[in-house]
């Protein structure tokens, strides 16, 4: 047995295990994405990150608990660098939640976007996890397709729209993606901007949305 | 039958054989006979010994063969030898040697008689070999470019310098350089009558805890970059208990600009190996490996054959001249990629993955198929094989207080001198760059230094006089890295210098961990914007985040480090970044969407030629009279800037 301190939390542990074993044990959360328990530990997503009492930031997941370590789970350093992690996780991801088969509920990344108030999934993410049907499929003009999610698509549990209260996801290929949608589900363009300009009235992406989806249907890439 | 050479038995009264080995074999081969007496046998070795040195007929013909010489037409100058001794019926031998890292010499060679000072001859064609041939034997040394050290003092007589006395040598301390030129690469009686050897003979008495100790004493550094002592690296895998030891040698030398791993393996493969075998006496391996670029394909060749002949005498397989210590050598070639120089990433690309993993556990306690491993670059090894033959005090007389010994640095880029040259830790780098690389040509002035390959950083030219060492360099922004040092003149543009270096990393990067495989490529694409006019002021501060993220998280020293010529670059040249995207303008006039051409009328005769270079034939004006060139239709090809005899094209 080894005893470390996660958090200035006195906790102990068995000599082989990992740092994310003894952070789990003493009671507190680190998220992880490629982690596998038993399965999968070669720390290829990073999220994971811990600071050592060096400064020094490690992966919990395969980093080996020793004797006298001190953790620190959620320094300002390690909330920073996580965050930016997972923006760059969502840089690199194609965000098409309407067509992933993955569907909103298991989305990890969806939870970590959450966490950490990153912009870029937009609410249609959220909708499959509550069972809800697909209010485009109905002709109703909802923002679920560019709208930032993390509000649990409360409205669309109640047979309601979105009306864009949290904001534009900001990506613009995200955007491009659900004019698509809207496009696909021939809802009129008109309707989307005048129910965006309730909540992103000042905001000039409702004039990027409108020419973007001008574009699309001259370019003739629908 | 063959040549008698001095590793065989001088007569029937020696009973060494490679079964039933003599432990006194080495120091016998030249001092010998030690068991017996006898004065044809001793006269025997000291007439082969001489043989060796002078040649059979006391005319002696080097020619360096190696990667780089032979780039510069060494063959040739070779076959041209060869041909000229027949053709002249003279008696000369003719050898090959290794490079001496003055490549702006190459090819050269060295021509030795009995009675005149060994002379070298450099940027010797295949032309002019007869004539350099005629001139020496005549005794007109007037053509050399220098003498070697001579003890009989008959150079004086000469007025051509001695190599020792030119400033490119004289501030060298060529301690494990010293047979890189000198020796017959493919000899292993070269290598021991020059004192080869001797380190083995020595340890293969110790204790493996008196070796680690007496590297300890020397103070010795890892060379490969990151300067982790060495004797510790051997203590920790010495101190693990396992049925068997891994002792690699990375000789994965991949960083542009940086070969002195190939010009040592390549000019001395017998020292490496001696190193390597001292090694793993001490941490107790019994199987080694030599991780080689299969891109370097003479070095893997010479320290193939190294291995091969080093076997052959019983110094490498079982039972090393009775002691009871076994170890064994395979070479092995890499595929070539870049992360294959991180530890771990070498260890996976051995055992057939290629990808680094999560430190620790460390190599030292469980590496190669989860052995104690212990993984040293090829200049330490050569470092530790030369720390045993000539003793400490030589090592710890050079060197800072924290970083004994020398180092070798490859000066390449802007300077006139372009070579590999080994100093003392701590010498400046302005003497390096000036004294030994002889600065820029044509009187240009240095801008930066770039220093430790893509994971290294620039240092401005006012921080020139920085000491060469571990701690200094990290200090300056920059690492000592494996020691490539490159030196950018006023014409190159700092931020494409680290476009440049980060699209080396981007493409190099194995893509296992995410911070490295996107992270690069967003750096990239904001470095790409900003050269290209499309930068924002928020982009600066982006890039700094980025890359204090990246070199955070990264998995491995790859993506810990290749943010650092960002870094370093906005730390002292924050004000070319600021250019690029206020004012739109390239200061140093690189960046293509940035410079604009602009033809002279002053200058401009009107010859026309730039009209016939313009791709676009966006070039106009009548023959005889001033042309002009169509700024908004220019796509800034540079054709005409290249081709105008004027110089009436103007970049502004």
């Amino acid at each position: 047995m080894v005893k470390l301190y996660i958090n200035n939390k006195e906790v102990q542990v068995e000599a082989a295990s990992t740092l994310l074993d003894a952070i789990v044990r003493a009671g507190f959360k680190v998220p992880t994405l490629c982690y596998l328990k038993d399965m999968f530990n070669e720390a290829t997503c990073r999220v994971c990150i811990v600071e050592l009492s060096g400064g020094r930031l490690v992966p919990s997941c395969s980093y080996p608990a020793s004797e006298g370590l001190r953790v620190l789970t959620d320094s300002e350093r390690v909330l920073k660098y996580r965050r930016a992690i997972v923006e760059m996780i969502l840089a690199s991801h194609k965000i098409k939640c309407q067509s992933c088969s993955m569907k909103g509920g298991y989305c990890q990344l969806l939870k970590l976007s959450k966490e950490f108030g990153v912009e870029g999934i937009p609410v249609c993410a959220e909708c499959p996890l509550y069972g809800s049907e697909c209010l485009l499929n109905l002709g109703i003009a909802c923002l679920g397709p560019v709208t930032i999610a993390g509000c649990d698509a409360i409205c669309t549990k109640e047979r309601s729209p979105c009306i864009g209260c949290r904001g534009p996801a900001s990506p613009d290929d995200v955007l491009e993606e659900g004019i698509k949608t809207f496009i696909k589900y021939k809802i009129n363009i008109d309707e989307v901007v005048g129910i965006s300009e309730l909540f992103w009235g000042s905001n000039p992406l409702t004039q990027t949305i409108r020419k973007l989806f001008t574009n699309l249907h001259e370019g003739g890439r629908v | 039958m063959a040549e008698w050479t001095l590793m065989d038995r001088c007569c029937d009264k020696c009973w060494h054989t490679v079964e039933y080995p003599c432990k006194h074999f080495i120091r016998c081969t030249v001092e010998g006979p030690l068991c017996h007496e006898s004065a044809e046998c001793r006269v025997k070795r000291k007439r082969r010994i001489e043989e060796l040195k002078y040649g059979k007929y006391g005319i002696k013909i080097k020619v360096p063969i190696s990667s780089c010489t032979l780039a510069a037409g060494a063959k040739e100058v070779y076959d041209a030898v060869s041909k000229e001794v027949l053709s002249s019926g003279l008696n000369a031998d003719i050898t090959i040697s290794g490079c001496m890292g003055l490549c702006y010499l190459d090819p050269w060679i060295e021509l030795s008689k009995k009675g005149l000072p060994t002379a070298i001859y450099v940027n010797v064609k295949p032309g002019d070999v007869p004539k350099i041939l005629k001139e020496y034997l005549s005794g007109d040394l007037s053509n050399a470019f220098a003498l070697r050290a001579d003890p009989e003092g008959i150079y004086k007589n000469y007025k051509v310098p001695l190599l020792n006395d030119l400033t490119l040598w004289s501030n060298q301390v060529r301690f494990v350089s010293r047979g890189c030129g000198v020796l017959n690469p493919e000899s292993i009686e070269d290598y021991i009558i020059s004192n080869g050897f001797r380190g083995l003979d020595k340890i293969l008495n110790m204790h493996p805890k008196n070796v680690i100790e007496f590297v300890k004493k020397s103070g010795l550094r890892g060379r490969g970059g990151a300067g982790f002592p060495t004797w510790m690296k051997w203590e920790i895998a010495q101190s693990q208990v396992s049925d068997i030891k891994y002792f690699i040698v990375n000789a994965d030398e991949g960083d542009p600009g940086a070969f002195m791993n190939r010009l040592l393996a390549e000019s001395d493969p017998y020292r490496v190996i001696e190193g390597m075998i001292i090694g793993a006496y001490a941490v107790g391996a019994s199987k080694g490996y030599i991780f080689v670029r299969a891109e370097k394909p003479l070095m893997a060749d010479r320290l193939s054959k190294a291995v091969e002949e080093i076997r052959k005498y019983g110094l490498l397989g079982r039972n090393i001249l009775g002691s009871g210590f076994s170890f064994d050598i395979e070479v092995i070639l890499s595929a070539g990629a870049f992360v294959c120089g991180e530890e771990t990433a070498l260890i996976s690309a051995i055992e057939g993955r290629t990808r680094p993993r999560q430190r620790p556990p460390y190599p030292a306690t469980r590496g190669l198929w989860d052995k104690p491993t212990v993984i040293n670059n090829v200049e330490t090894v050569a470092h530790v094989a030369t720390v045993f033959q000539v003793g400490v005090e030589e090592f710890t007389k050079y060197g800072t207080e924290k970083s004994k010994g020398t180092k070798m640095f490859c000066v390449t880029g802007c300077v006139s001198r372009t070579g590999a040259y080994e100093v003392p830790i701590g010498m400046s780098l302005s003497k390096l760059v000036y004294d030994l690389a002889g600065g820029p040509p044509d009187g240009k002035k240095v801008k930066a230094v770039q220093i430790g390959g893509p994971s290294g950083g620039c240092v401005p030219s006012n921080l020139l006089n920085t000491p060469v060492d571990y701690e200094s360099l990290q200090s300056a922004g920059a690492i000592m890295g494996s020691g490539g040092v490159v030196v950018i003149d006023e014409d190159s543009c700092m931020v494409d210098v680290a476009k440049f270096f980060t699209s080396f990393t981007l493409a190099e990067s194995c893509g296992k961990c995410f911070t490295c495989r996107v992270g690069m490529k967003l750096l990239y694409d904001i470095l790409k914007n900003i050269t290209e006019g499309k930068g924002s002021e928020e982009d600066l501060e982006l890039l700094n985040e980025l890359s204090d993220v990246i070199i955070g998280s990264s998995l491995c020293a790859l993506g810990g480090t290749a943010p650092n010529p960002i870094k370093s670059t906005l730390r002292y040249f924050r004000d070319e970044y600021v250019a690029h995207i206020k004012d739109r303008k390239c200061p140093a006039k690189v960046c293509p969407n940035l410079v604009e051409y602009w033809i002279d009328p002053a200058k401009c005769v009107g010859c026309g030629l730039c009209v016939k270079a313009c791709p676009t034939n966006f070039i106009t004006g009548e023959r005889g009279k001033p042309h002009s060139i169509d700024p908004s239709k220019c796509i800034r090809c540079s054709q005409c800037f290249i081709t105008c005899p004027q110089g009436a094209v103007i970049k502004r």
